[in-house]
């Protein structure tokens, strides 16, 4: 655990009361606790081992393997979007990004399409047609198509990050275009069908596990190979933030984005890389649950920003920039994801699950703030948490 | 500092309030010996499903089964995830209103993996690959009756002349949509001196949607007097174009569109009672609920994990020509009148 940086010098024992000494003692455990960089696993491990009790099947194989395959795919846009937090920006449209890199790459590695409900697609004939697109059925679809989408999602997110950067656009707008644009496009493209005959290599990333555990009804899967495109992603994630002048620039510019131009860092350059990296990350997800729903989808991840954003808040990563670390948002992503599934474990309406995980975002923004305000209050200064 | 942190206490009091209030409730309801069966939709964005999700839900739990429901806001992930979930809670069987018919092909599979007998009502997967209970609508047969019988109308009030026909298409990921749109074209196929070339408007089942592709198709084209609506939940945003243009008219009246829809809503019952709408294709919602909970309870009954049955609703075209007769067979009067 790191210790909270500036923790006020202890006064004799003489010149205090008891009273004083335990609101102190309180204000110091109250404060590590939530200064703690591993307080949202603290959190959700606690968060388990109660419900677990009341609640077994919370810890049962089927369900572990499901929390373990709906961790994964988040935690990559997640990590793509702390990159644009850090920077003190937002990517609103990282959904967007999703559908049109699943359509594109479905597009392209497809081994059939239904003329019936393609034929007035604008790209029949030209870049697709009833024998698919023009990677289907060969060998090396998959790592081509999934080429595509990551090369895609790396162009979208450049884009961005120059109009923030270079044109001085504010992300939020940038961002909000983006995603009306690119979702737009999505359904344009495909005339709202959902491209399906992808090939089985591509579909084994987001349905098959390695190794399998025997139930009582069938067996479930252990390490679901999106495991290991998250982890990949992760451990580079991680390096850059936390080995490079990339990842220090980064949080510069997030700190004070002038202050950081005084100093040298190359600033425009800097957010077009956090963008490019989130477009990236957006495009991953985007292979993760293609693959994993069987389709090239338009509406694909239409629903999924809150739980991008929740997520992210919830593991600490501040909307106000310059914080932001890969453990932070893998705490966030399996806190969101187990309080999603144990909320429907306790068989809670639909509206009250969502008023629920409103509230806990809510309190993670509220946490964000109190702990802002309490290392502002040990530490004469602010300082970036980097990873 | 002192209000963020009563704030906080407030929130995770609330937090752990309903935690321990849905522990408490889950607890209490889940005999081991009773049936639990989770029930998945979409949404609820129309009557159909309203109407469809109550008769279901009501149905089960007048049997004493346990009802799991989950509602999945129109995401195929979010929907496959909550499945995944109830079939990780051991429920002894599962029906899904699928966000569409690919989606429904991988949940499907999900529960045949399990050995959970699964039922998919009125949007069935896109593909027979994975064995499951499915009901659905003859959507090509219904909506080209209920087309025919519009043609019909026109032929005898055109006296030759040809009409300018328009179809509001639903998502056509929806294999629904895909056989509406071609019972509306099998009509116009077996009448080519009666109509000039369809105009497409796609609605995506979203109602703004369909109001900014209707205006715009309006605009481009006035001379539209011949109108079919995928679903019947759209009549308000038809009626909202079609009102300002001097187009929303009576039967009986100069200027009037032919129209016609296909679901049976109340909407579409009381629209034809007071003279606008001609014609609706109507699905049997609740010989569908009722058809494909008993198949599935049956199944869980004998034991089956993977049974398969596709079960078709003939549904029927109500017209103004059989109303007086038929209209108490049509779901959404009887929700009007249950009401």
């Amino acid at each position: 655990m790191d210790r909270p940086s500036g923790d006020r010098p202890v006064q004799s024992s003489g010149n205090v009361t008891s009273q004083t000494r335990i609101a102190r003692l309180k204000e110091v455990v109250i404060g590590r606790a939530l200064l703690s960089d591993s307080f949202v696993l603290y959190l959700s491990v606690a968060y388990f081992v109660v419900l677990w009790v009341f609640l077994p099947r919370l810890g049962s194989a089927r369900n572990l393997s499901n929390l373990s395959s709906n961790i994964w795919p988040l935690l990559v846009l997640v990590i793509g979007q702390m990159f644009v937090l850090i920077v003190g920006g937002i990517d609103l449209s990282q959904t967007s990004i999703m559908a049109i890199t699943s359509v594109c790459g479905a597009l392209m590695i497809t081994s059939g399409l239904d003329p019936e409900l393609f034929a007035a697609n604008p790209l029949w004939g030209v870049f697709v047609g009833e024998q698919g697109g023009p990677a289907g059925g060969s060998v090396a679809a998959a790592p081509v198509g999934i080429a595509f989408m990551l090369a895609i999602g790396t162009l979208i997110g450049s884009a961005n990050g120059l109009a923030v950067a270079r044109l001085k656009m504010p992300p939020f707008m940038v961002t909000l275009v983006s995603m009306f644009f690119f979702s737009g496009l999505a359904i344009c493209i495909t005339r709202s069908e959902n491209v399906r005959n992808l090939p089985d290599a591509f579909l084994a990333i987001g349905q098959n596990y390695l190794g399998r555990v025997p139930t009582a009804r069938g067996s479930v899967g252990l390490v679901p190979y999106s495991f290991f495109a998250a982890l990949a992603l992760a451990v580079a994630a991680w390096f850059v933030l936390a080995r490079t002048i990339l990842g220090r620039w980064l949080y510069a510019v997030g700190m004070n984005r002038r202050a950081a131009t005084v100093s040298g860092v190359p600033t425009d350059r800097v957010i077009v890389w956090a963008y490019a990296v989130s477009g990236f990350c957006a495009a991953l997800g985007s292979v993760l649950y293609s693959s994993r729903l069987g389709a090239g989808r338009p509406t694909l991840g239409e629903n999924v920003l809150l739980d991008i954003i929740g997520a992210a808040v919830i593991g600490g990563i501040s909307l106000f920039g310059g914080k932001g670390k890969v453990r932070w948002a893998f705490y966030g992503v399996l806190f969101f994801v187990l309080l999603d599934s144990s909320l429907y474990m306790l068989n809670l309406k639909f509206y009250t699950v969502n008023i629920v995980k409103g509230v806990v975002i809510l309190v993670a923004a509220l946490l964000d703030v109190l702990r802002n305000r309490i290392r502002l209050g040990w530490a004469p200064t602010g300082r970036a948490v980097t990873a | 500092m002192n209000m963020g942190k009563l704030l906080l206490i407030v929130a995770l009091l609330g937090a752990f309030g309903v935690v321990v209030g849905g522990v408490s409730c889950s607890r209490r309801g889940s005999g081991e010996d009773q049936l639990t069966i989770c029930f998945g939709f979409q949404d609820l964005e129309t009557e159909f499903w309203v109407a469809g999700h109550k008769a279901i839900t009501e149905t089960l739990r007048a049997k004493g089964i346990r009802v799991l429901e989950r509602n999945a806001n129109q995401d195929a992930n979010r929907q496959l995830e909550q499945i995944r979930d109830a079939i990780a809670q051991e429920v002894n069987g599962i029906i899904i209103i699928p966000q569409d018919g690919e989606s429904a092909v991988t949940i499907v599979g999900e529960a045949n993996r399990a050995g959970i007998p699964i039922a998919v009502f009125n949007r069935p997967p896109s593909d027979r690959s994975n064995p499951a209970l499915v009901i659905v609508a003859d959507n090509e047969k219904i909506a080209d009756e209920a087309v025919a019988y519009m043609a019909k109308v026109a032929r005898e009030k055109g006296k030759g002349r040809k009409w300018k026909p328009l179809i509001v298409v639903g998502d056509l990921g929806d294999r629904n949509a895909v056989a509406r749109r071609k019972g509306f074209f099998n009509v116009m196929e077996r009448n080519p001196d009666l109509f000039e070339t369809p105009i497409e408007v796609p609605s995506k089942w979203d109602p703004a949607t369909t109001l900014a592709n209707l205006e715009a198709a309006l605009q481009a084209n006035p001379d539209v007097d011949f109108l079919f609506t995928s679903s019947d939940f759209l009549y308000p945003q038809i009626k909202a174009v079609l009102e300002p243009l001097g187009k929303w008219k009576k039967i009986d009246e100069p200027g009037h569109v032919i129209l016609g829809g296909l679901d049976g809503d109340s909407t579409a019952y009381t629209l034809m009672k007071e003279g606008y709408v001609d014609a609706t294709g109507v699905q049997d919602l609740f010989f569908e609920a009722n058809t494909i909970m008993e198949a599935l309870l049956t199944a869980i009954e004998v034991g089956q994990k993977t049974p398969e049955n596709w079960m078709e609703d003939p549904g029927f075209a109500l017209t103004q020509e059989n109303m007086a007769e038929r209209a108490d067979e049509m779901w959404g009067y009887r929700v009007l009148h249950d009401e």
